[in-house]
């Protein structure tokens, strides 16, 4: 049998030493892309800052801050993980999607929510959408880290 | 708030937050993304008000 060459013992160690290469990058550009998803949940807008997108972090930085003002200065519900029914616990996971600005529209409301008018009933809607809306930005986010189109 | 907003000017200006957020990160170009939030204003304005107007037989 004939002796295999110094190139063809190469080759095997070529063609998988690439691949594994571009697994490793690939699976470093996944963690970066979530760790931008994270941050982009947890303050509007620094998904997309970190990625040098200015434009659309500031836009989602003010379209959830604006949001959240209204909705809280409208004196809207602000749920808690106490909540006493399904509907409750969508509820606190819509308003817990604003991230950090959760925590400021729950110090903004030192007088509780009222949703005896429709003003509060309006705040309330207002505060679900921030949360949603920074969401689906912070999923825009990650998907641009990965190299989709966005 | 200190003047409390009427249905139709919350209505609006929600549709002028969101709209504007959907035309940053839907679209590219600043046209693009102009043109979009104004049509995405316009049809939740014009969604809003057709709804409002279904509903009216049922309101009282």
């Amino acid at each position: 049998m004939e002796e295999p060459t110094t190139e063809q013992q190469q080759k095997p160690v070529e063609s998988t030493a690439l691949p594994l290469s571009a697994s490793s990058a690939e699976e470093r550009r996944k963690l970066i892309a979530l760790l931008i998803g994270i941050a982009g949940w947890a303050l509007p807008g620094l998904g997309h800052a970190l990625q040098k997108m200015w434009g659309r972090a500031l836009a989602v930085f003010l379209a959830v801050g604006a949001l959240v003002i209204l909705g809280a200065g409208m004196r809207g519900n602000l749920f808690t993980s106490r909540g006493e029914d399904a509907f409750a616990t969508l509820g606190y996971f819509a308003d817990l999607g604003s991230g950090s600005f959760y925590w400021i529209a729950r110090s903004m409301e030192t007088a509780g929510p009222d949703v005896s008018h429709s003003a509060g009933d309006y705040g309330t809607r207002f505060l679900a959408t921030a949360g949603v809306l920074n969401l689906l930005a912070a999923l825009h986010a990650y998907e641009a880290a990965r190299g989709r189109k966005a | 708030m200190a003047a409390p907003l009427n249905h139709f000017q919350v209505m609006t200006l929600f549709a002028l937050i969101i709209s504007l957020a959907f035309g940053t990160l839907g679209r590219r170009r600043p046209k693009e993304r102009l043109k979009y939030a104004a049509w995405s204003f316009a049809l939740f304005l014009l969604i809003g008000i057709a709804i409002g107007w279904a509903m009216y037989p049922f309101s009282r």
